[in-house]
């Protein structure tokens, strides 16, 4: 046994530490890609736990890589450069819920959801839902300042992190408020991706539970007329919830796996939310329902029930697992464009894809102009890997040509790190560089994400 | 300070108002060579928050006053750090669109300046705070070199969120030179409900207006204040609660508000259709109105549930030392404001270094943010260090090495 292995087992107890080779394999991966095999797991109970075992893998030279359930799409998991991984798997309760200041203390392996379960018996919910919320842990979604369909009324996982406690590089805990004076380390905390800290217990912020919920679906003939109709409804001030948008080749994918009630003799879908007051909701209604039909929607239907809706949201949030029906693998691109030029984005990822012959499908944020092409392979075609690539670097460059960024949600990571400068300069970079020097000197915590190679601290001077 | 050429500024004054970006970066760049402590500024509105400026030579961004682009459709703007609140929300209600700062002296605070003390508006439980509304900065760092975060776009994840730290910052990382943020719709309506509020009300109309179902884009409560804000209340205190929205979300929530102050035995409702956003900003303007050298005001923030009890313990311990209080407290958000003041300027001074210790006990983050400097001087605005300043004072050194802006404003030295 290692020196390493045994004293993580001595410090957090054998049970909390693996070692074995199968099980290590199962830690080298997330949904994006595979890592090198890590030299150990562990699983710890507590913040102690944490404290500790940041302390043994800094002393014996180890990287240290956090994790929480593995659902990220960009690499940002995966242990690049070996080292420990830390699994949050037992950190997983809600530990106060503090409901007349509507917020609540949880540990990093919580699942999302799970928040939203426990809080909704006192009329509260937590609102960043990505999609993969059934399973996404709350440490993994303030990493990558996670989304979701509702970001686009509520904000992001950032806007909703009061205070933070986190382990450090050498193994100290300190604990982060934005209540306290001082600079904003929570904010630059959150979507830092493991590379800053480790998260060890978060205060979020719960919202209440709206009195009034609708759901509606819009058909239209384009793509082109389905966004004009986002813009329009954006620019007459109406920010419904959720403004999704799912192409024909999602609709059918979507209907086949889950009969959710989705149209699919049209090209584009949009799926709307409101939620509020219920004298607001029924004027927000007639206003969208006059939007959608003067950009030629062909159909209209309202979700008549909860269980219409939870079928609708099903839908959507599985779209990505539906695609499973119509090609052995997908890749899904993150990136995000001005609300207004959604139709120009749309467009080259069209082109692009055709360019590769890349079947694509759309599934997407439109009320935020976020965009996730799913371009559909076969791994076991090196050709089609090699043209899903190129495929997804055009399509990253048209969003940067649009006025957009790289990663709407999903996060840096493994994946876009070499591309980081596409949208920095370097002096922009290097402001960033300055914060890890601050809080990750040894470049021990999550090693080899989110900055381009050879990115230096130039320490402004 | 050592001589030199920008010390010594060709028009006497040291006072720099750079007209554009390059010129402020050369200023900067010039004092980070010759290492000369700057005071980085705005309108200076907020001037009295926090400790008192040391440098002595001070650079504004007011002359970096335009508007970069406002993209309606999108509901995105940028704006350069230097353009008044009053500008910018005239500019984005073209488009019946705003972005809720609610800073004092609106007609002279710049956005940079609201941004970069982390002002908080009363109605942040409801729109988000300042940070959460910037999608983008552009800073000049102290030697010269802009850098950029973010961008236009209302969602973005790419790279660490550097904006989060500048805002708030003072000043001391780097001056704003530029600020994006996501607008918002603007409300189709407004009304203000305003009711003397005999203190033995008080506590059943705070829990009464934070049960309703429609929520408030600001509760607020006040005593004293009484040139400040309007309402002759004699000992009571008043509050002021706003809402935004529908005609319909205002009729019922006007409808909630009367039945819950009538339940709590507040006397009288009114009701004001205009001016609400007049009423505001006095309330803004309240936060930080000073009395001279015979005053000083303090923010506590906290848990909602909490502000009375804080307030009141605030107020409390300011009468035992025989000093007058006024107060505010926000119902919504947890925040306390509570000015002292005595009849001249030197009873204050003789009163306020023991009860500046009664009311940190009280809270020991108790934050000045009114008063004249030689008083805030002697005094510790910014209360106690937090858990994490180490790694502030890290980031600090990171950025400004020499210390050269705005040496000793702000938590971090």
């Amino acid at each position: 046994m290692s020196e390493l292995i045994a004293r993580l087992k001595d410090a957090l107890g054998a049970d909390a530490v693996k070692a074995e080779r199968e099980d290590l394999a199962v830690y080298a991966f997330d949904a994006y890609s595979q890592g090198r095999l890590p030299s150990a797991v562990v699983l710890p109970a507590s913040t102690r736990d944490v404290s500790a075992a940041v302390k043994i893998a800094r002393a014996c030279g180890e990287p240290i890589v956090a994790r929480g359930a593995g659902t990220g799409l960009c690499g940002g998991a995966i242990p690049a450069a070996g080292g420990v991984v830390f699994s949050f798997a037992r950190m997983n309760r809600v530990l106060e819920l503090d409901a007349r200041n509507r917020r609540a203390r949880v540990q990093p392996g919580l699942i999302n959801l799970e928040l939203t379960n426990a809080a909704l018996p006192v009329g509260l919910f937590y609102a960043p839902d990505p999609s993969s919320q059934k399973v996404s842990t709350i440490g993994g979604n303030i990493g990558t300042n996670a989304g979701g369909p509702h970001c686009l009324s509520y904000g992001t996982t950032v806007n909703h992190v009061l205070g933070l406690e986190i382990v450090d590089e050498s193994g100290e805990v300190v604990t982060t408020s934005l209540d306290d004076p001082g600079y904003d380390l929570t904010g630059a905390l959150v979507g830092s991706e493991g590379t800053l800290a480790i998260v060890c217990s978060a205060w979020l912020r719960l919202m209440r539970v709206p009195e009034a919920v609708r759901v509606w679906l819009a058909a239209f003939p384009d793509f082109e007329s389905a966004s004009a109709a986002v813009s329009a409804i954006i620019g007459a001030g109406i920010v419904p919830t959720a403004l999704e948008m799912l192409d024909r080749v999602m609709l059918e994918a979507v209907e086949a796996a889950f009969h959710a009630g989705y149209p699919t003799d049209c090209a584009a879908v949009l799926l709307v939310e409101s939620a509020g007051v219920e004298e607001d909701i029924a004027a927000y209604e007639s206003e969208i329902r006059r939007i959608v039909h003067e950009h030629g929607a062909l159909a209209w239907r309202a979700a008549a029930s909860q269980a219409e809706r939870d079928a609708l949201w099903a839908g959507r949030k599985g779209a990505l697992g539906a695609t499973g029906r119509i090609a052995p693998n997908y890749y899904i691109q993150d990136v995000v464009v001005p609300r207004t030029k959604l139709p120009h984005a749309l467009r080259a990822v069209g082109e692009a894809c055709a360019q590769h012959h890349i079947p694509v499908g759309n599934v997407f944020h439109a009320g935020d102009g976020n965009l996730h092409p799913l371009l559909l392979y076969d791994r076991r075609e090196q050709q089609q890997v090699a043209a899903v690539i190129e495929a997804g670097n055009e399509i990253l460059h048209a969003a940067v040509e649009l006025g957009g960024a790289i990663s709407g949600e999903h996060g840096i990571g493994y994946e876009k790190r070499g591309t980081l400068s596409r949208v920095f300069t370097a002096d922009d970079l290097a402001t960033m560089a300055g914060v890890r020097e601050v809080f990750n000197a040894s470049r021990s915590l999550n090693p080899e994400k989110i900055f381009p190679a050879g990115i230096r601290c130039a320490e402004v001077r | 300070m050592r001589r030199s050429s920008l010390a010594e500024p060709p028009a006497g004054a040291k006072r720099f108002a750079p007209a554009t970006v390059e010129a402020l970066c050369e200023v900067l760049a010039r004092a980070n060579a010759e290492q000369i402590p700057l005071e980085i500024a705005g309108a200076n509105t907020l001037g009295g928050m926090g400790s008192p400026a040391r440098a002595s030579t001070i650079v504004t961004t007011l002359a970096l006053n335009a508007l970069i682009a406002h993209e309606d459709a999108d509901l995105t703007c940028a704006m350069q750090s230097g353009i008044t609140l009053s500008a910018f929300d005239k500019t984005l209600a073209q488009h019946r669109q705003f972005v809720p700062l609610d800073a004092p002296l609106r007609t002279k605070a710049t956005i940079g300046g609201t941004v970069a003390s982390g002002w908080l508006s009363p109605r942040r439980h409801l729109y988000g705070r300042a940070r959460d509304l910037i999608i983008g900065t552009e800073i000049a760092l102290v030697n010269g070199t802009l850098a950029h975060a973010g961008g236009m776009v209302v969602k973005n994840v790419t790279g660490y969120d550097m904006s989060k730290l500048y805002a708030g910052s003072f000043g001391t990382l780097g001056v704003l030179t530029r600020v994006n943020f996501k607008t918002l719709p603007l409300p189709r309506a407004r009304r203000a409900l305003l009711a003397k509020l005999p203190e033995n009300t008080r506590a059943r109309a705070a829990a009464q207006l934070t049960a309703l179902s429609v929520i408030p884009a600001a509760t607020i409560f006040v005593e004293g204040f009484r040139k400040n804000i309007e309402g002759a209340d004699g000992i009571d205190g008043r509050t002021f609660v706003l809402l935004e929205g529908s005609e319909a979300l205002l009729e019922r929530g006007t409808r909630e508000i009367r039945t819950a102050l009538g339940r709590a035995g507040v006397p009288e409702t009114t009701i004001f259709d205009m001016g609400c956003g007049a009423m505001l900003e006095r309330i803004a303007d309240a936060c930080v109105a000073s009395l001279g050298q015979r005053s000083i005001t303090y923010r506590s923030l906290g848990l909602a549930d909490s502000a009375m009890e804080r307030a009141t313990r605030l107020r409390d311990a300011a009468n035992r030392q025989r000093l007058f209080t006024d107060l505010l407290f926000d119902a919504n958000n947890g925040d306390v404001f509570v000015r002292l003041s005595d009849r001249d300027s030197r009873g204050f001074a003789a009163k306020i270094e023991q009860c500046h210790d009664e009311l940190r006990a009280i809270d020991p983050r108790l934050t000045i943010v009114a008063g004249e400097a030689p008083i805030r001087a002697a005094l510790d605005p910014w209360g106690e260090p937090p858990p994490a300043i180490s790694y502030m004072r890290k980031l600090k050194a990171q950025f400004d090495r020499h210390n050269i802006l705005n040496p000793g404003r702000f938590i971090v030295g």
